[in-house]
């Protein structure tokens, strides 16, 4: 009797333990990262009579967490995935829209200008073609302007954004610190999982493996020892490595991450962070960002450069030749904050056409200089000696190294970057547009023969007292010619350009003995446009990537190709997105909670616990028979 | 596979807000009208759709350079239309005061209407455009190009002319330099000039000429001298006799090529001149008539001087209209060039609108299909997430 009694009395504390973790479930329906738990009911060990092994009731062996450690890193790896890509996608769109005004955008600003040229081309006499011609090439310079400004101020939102994750990462890494301490305590203590401690853990872990890429390591004392993806430790037992932000060696307003150990020292990982939001963010910071801008730089140096050098080729109202249009940033050169020597190295921009969207580290190795491409690390050849006689000439740049330069010294080079910040338009004087050509060509009044000579251009600026200098071409006889100031006799080609003092030139026709031809100053030529005509056409010249690219092909080409990684970066994602989602369904079916079943669960546990209490009764009442058998009266 | 409350509450929600954003996007396309908001949308389409709008912009600048030629090109067509009348009143006083039975009174109002008409063809030649820039200078547009210094008439523009661009590949000159239209004209014949000696005694007048033999003619300054009056001989620029010959009136004097004809009375020792031709303004060819005129003319000399005179100017005018004939043929079939440009690039505007609404327009239909499609799916989503929300065990017990 006392066997079924206390065996009810089991089942009685058994079902309520049950009941309490059904309760538990219930509460804990809506709690993030909540694992639904389980009572693991065990048999009491059975007694053994002559006449059978009698059991002995139930015991709560443990209450056990539903949780599957695999299926967890699985959700941890498909969240630091998407979250890369998220953060990625989101920065990207960010830079798309900047992109997306199609009527005051690059393209159409740029039209705009050649219009204006166009407009002084058909009447260069006229005062206010002229002044619309630089109210455009201020609009132009605005344009550029402002999209740098604007890709510079997300830089400085990514910056920002860099800092909180940091800080972020490294009140969670503490906080697993501190529960992988409790946990460790509590497993001690009970030898029974701490399940509610073990869930918020967890959750800390799916928090930092979004912010990250993370790998754990379970320890058979409960812990959980934490590294980066690539094998650095955040967070081993109850010790946790801060996670800092240090500032760039070359660049004080850019962050990069990294690790203080536990002797104090700090190591980088900013390149090997590759999940993760903040993974996404510095990976938008050197994929897209610094590239975006470096090719804005690279589009306005090839317009100053290209509409300069034909501006100073021809002459403004006055008869003065043209002076520079526009004004372009130079290039930024940088030393690391750990650079021992002094000095920093004389960078120019010697051929636009070679140009490229990277940014350079040199450094000093002792036995000579390395250039390497500051993004990937890769490293670039260059020609010369760094001097100023012969200075390193590569990608379109020439390099002349400091004096005071010591061994490990390290600059950052970049070419384009501050080029649109810097970009101004320097003439605002309508009359000083140059739209016409420096010289003017005549065929003598006494010819005899056939002979034209062309209208002529301009292919060399350089000599400019030269080029509007008077020069005679003298025919001999039908075929040879004589050029004054020139010896030797040359023969006489139809339709063949050649040069006179940078003046390019060509005669057709027959002309006869004696007849002249003049190259002479223009001055006074006001109503000369073929300045103004080669202004227009430069702008469709190429002048990039080696002569391919013209700048109308450019600029199309940037909002093309920004287009098309926002749309690669949103396709990922959405794909991301759903790998990542089936992953946190799987863990949801193991781990959550579902109201019907616990409903289920209640009633049986419930009847269960019933039925036990009524055993008492029985008991109760076999006792009170016994009792009345086994009394007098 | 067993789902949790909070995860198909979680899914149902992701659905709803899915079919939110497809939704407000495809609002978004309609209200705007065109497929493409972002460059995400479509990078190559929005990438073709920049340069076609760029292309756009150009071809309405070249709408604007071909109005700008057409004006400049039809105020010179004016011009050279207004000369040639000139040219043509003065030939027709030239050929009236050819004629020996005119007074001095008539010729006279003949030598004041030739200068007013003189006056007439230098302002037409001084002529501006809309914008104030002179038509006939050349590059030099703001500097006069024909100053009158006594009798002569200087040029003082260039030989410059101005393209404007019509076309993407297409440039069409507007104009012509002065010097080209009113300066540099041929002499005579285009390749000697006839002349009489102001010493003649005799009534022998000289006509203009004509080239036999090309290949034979030497460039040198001829004399044909009178060694009697039935008699002459042609003297080289040496002085070397190189033919001679008897005289009849109105017969023909060849020699080296060309031949020339000798008519009325000449005298002993007169001296007829066959020179290589130059250029001659046309301005000049006018004074030299009002010189011509001015000169008294009673003696048999003086009247056959005259007729050679009148003789070259008539046919000096003559060059001087075929000159600008020749131009004004050149400014009508650049104008007929233009008015083509003109068809041209509406054509191409017309074309490049066409391709970029193809590549930018939504097309309607389907929008508003699409947004009829996720209106009923985004409902269907909200009604079923009510409806099974609202099942639950607890309910029941």
């Amino acid at each position: 009797m006392s066997n079924f009694l206390s065996t009810s009395i089991t089942g009685l504390l058994a079902f309520q333990r049950a009941i309490d973790a059904t309760s538990h479930n219930i509460a804990n329906v809506g709690t993030p990262g909540y694992s639904r738990q389980r009572v693991e009911l065990v048999t009491r060990p059975s007694q053994g009579f002559g006449n059978g092994w009698v059991g002995q009731g139930v015991n709560v062996a443990t209450t056990r967490r539903l949780y599957d450690d695999m299926v967890s890193n699985q959700v941890r790896v498909a969240s630091s995935s998407f979250s890369h890509l998220d953060t990625y996608s989101t920065l990207m769109n960010r830079v798309n829209n900047l992109f997306s005004n199609t009527t005051t955008g690059l393209t159409p600003s740029l039209q705009k200008f050649a219009n204006a040229l166009q407009d002084v081309a058909n009447n260069p006499t006229n005062s206010s073609a002229r002044q619309v011609l630089i109210s455009e090439a201020n609009g132009l310079a605005d344009r550029l302007r402002s999209y740098d400004a604007q890709l510079a101020q997300t830089g400085q939102q990514i910056e920002a954004q860099i800092t909180g994750e940091v800080s972020e990462i490294t009140t969670l890494t503490q906080g697993i610190a501190k529960l992988n301490d409790e946990i460790a305590a509590a497993y001690a203590r009970t030898h029974q999982p701490p399940n509610d401690l073990l869930d918020q853990r967890d959750m800390l872990l799916d928090n930092l493996s979004a912010h990250l890429d993370i790998s754990t390591v379970q320890q058979p004392d409960g812990q959980i020892n934490v590294f980066t993806g690539s094998g650095q430790p955040l967070v081993v037992g109850k010790e946790a490595s801060a996670v800092v932000t240090t500032t760039d060696p070359f660049d004080p307003t850019r962050h990069n991450v990294a690790l203080r150990g536990p002797g104090g020292a700090l190591s980088d990982i900013t390149r090997t962070i590759s999940g993760g939001s903040l993974g996404g963010a510095i990976a938008f910071r050197s994929e897209v960002l610094d590239p975006t801008r470096n090719e804005l730089g690279r589009i306005s140096v090839a317009l100053t450069e290209t509409i300069n050098a034909q501006h100073r080729s021809g002459i403004d109202l006055s008869g003065a030749m043209g002076t520079d249009l526009f004004r372009v940033g130079g290039v930024e050169t940088l030393g690391a904050s750990s650079n021992t020597g002094t000095g920093l190295p004389t960078v120019l921009r010697t051929d636009t056409e070679a140009l490229t969207t990277d940014d350079y580290v040199l450094q000093n190795t002792g036995t000579g200089w390395v250039l390497r491409n500051a993004a990937t690390g890769a490293q670039v050849p260059m020609t010369g000696s760094g001097t100023n006689a012969d200075p390193f000439l590569v990608n379109g740049l020439s390099i002349e190294v400091p004096a005071g330069s010591q061994t490990g010294d390290r600059y950052m080079i970049r070419p384009t970057r501050a080029a649109t910040t810097g970009l101004d338009v320097l003439i605002s004087d309508p009359s000083r547009i140059a739209a016409a050509a420096p010289f003017r060509t005549s065929a003598s009044a006494t010819n005899t023969g056939t002979g034209t000579i062309s209208a002529g251009r301009v292919v060399d600026a350089s000599d400019p007292n030269a080029l509007r200098s008077t020069s005679t071409i003298t025919f001999v006889d039908a075929t040879t010619y004589t050029i004054s100031g020139v010896t030797g006799t040359f023969t006489y080609t139809p339709g063949q350009p050649f040069v006179v003092n940078g003046a390019e030139v060509s005669i057709s026709g027959a002309p006869a003995a004696g007849d002249t031809f003049t190259i002479s100053d223009n001055t006074g030529g006001t109503g000369d446009n073929r300045n103004a005509l080669a202004l227009a056409d430069s702008l469709s010249r190429g002048v990039i990537e080696n002569g391919t690219t013209s700048l109308n092909q450019a600029t199309s080409r940037l909002v093309g190709q920004v287009g098309s990684v926002t749309r690669q970066a949103q396709a990922s994602r959405d794909a991301q997105e759903i790998v990542h989602k089936e992953a946190a369904d799987t863990r949801d079916a193991i781990s959550g909670v579902n109201l019907d079943e616990e409903a289920a669960n209640l009633i049986k546990y419930q009847q269960a616990y019933q039925a036990a209490a009524q055993m008492i009764r029985v008991a109760s009442s076999l006792f009170d028979t016994l009792l009345a058998a086994t009394s007098r009266g | 596979m067993r789902i949790s409350t909070a995860g198909f509450h979680g899914a149902a929600l992701a659905q709803i807000m899915a079919k939110s954003t497809a939704l407000a996007k495809t609002q978004n396309q309609i209200a705007s009208g065109s497929r493409i908001i972002t460059p995400a949308d479509d990078p190559i389409g929005a990438a073709q759709a920049l340069e076609i709008d760029r292309a756009l912009a150009e071809s309405k600048q070249h709408e604007r350079n071909t109005i700008a030629a057409t004006n400049r090109l039809s105020f010179e067509e004016q011009a050279l239309t207004d000369a040639g009348s000139l040219l043509q009143r003065v030939r027709d006083l030239a050929v009236a005061a050819n004629n020996p039975t005119l007074d001095d009174a008539a010729r006279r109002s003949i030598m004041s209407e030739v200068q007013v008409r003189l006056q007439d063809l230098v302002d037409i030649a001084n002529r501006r455009d809309t914008n104030g820039e002179y038509l006939f200078s050349g590059y030099s547009t703001m500097t006069r190009p024909f100053a009158v210094n006594g009798t002569a008439v200087t040029y003082n523009g260039d030989e410059g002319t101005r393209v404007l661009q019509t076309g993407p590949s297409q440039r069409v000159t507007d104009g012509h330099a002065g010097s080209y239209v009113f300066m540099q004209i041929k002499q005579g014949n285009g390749t000697f000039v006839t002349g009489a000696a102001g010493t003649n005694t005799g009534g022998g007048t000289i006509d203009g000429g004509s080239v036999v033999n090309m290949t034979a003619w030497t460039p040198d300054n001829y004399t044909i001298e009178f060694t009697s009056p039935t008699t002459y001989r042609v003297l080289d620029g040496t002085a070397t006799e190189i033919a001679t010959g008897t005289y009849s009136q109105g017969g023909s004097i060849a020699f080296n090529g060309i031949e020339v004809r000798i008519d009325g009375t000449p005298e002993t020792n007169d001296v007829f001149t066959v020179s290589p031709s130059g250029t001659e303004d046309m301005f000049t060819t006018v004074n030299n008539m009002l010189a011509s005129l001015q000169r008294s003319s009673d003696s048999t000399a003086q009247n056959a001087l005259f007729a050679t005179e009148m003789g070259n100017t008539i046919a000096q005018i003559d060059n001087a209209m075929e000159r600008l004939r020749d131009i004004r043929s050149e400014v009508g079939a650049r104008l007929s060039v233009l008015s083509d440009a003109v068809d041209t690039q509406a054509d191409r505007q017309l074309d490049l609108k066409t391709q970029l609404s193809q590549i930018r327009d939504l097309d309607y239909a389907e929008a508003i299909t699409t947004l009829n499609i996720q209106l009923a799916g985004l409902q269907a989503a909200q009604q079923s997430y009510a409806k099974i929300s609202g099942l639950n065990l607890f309910n029941y017990l």
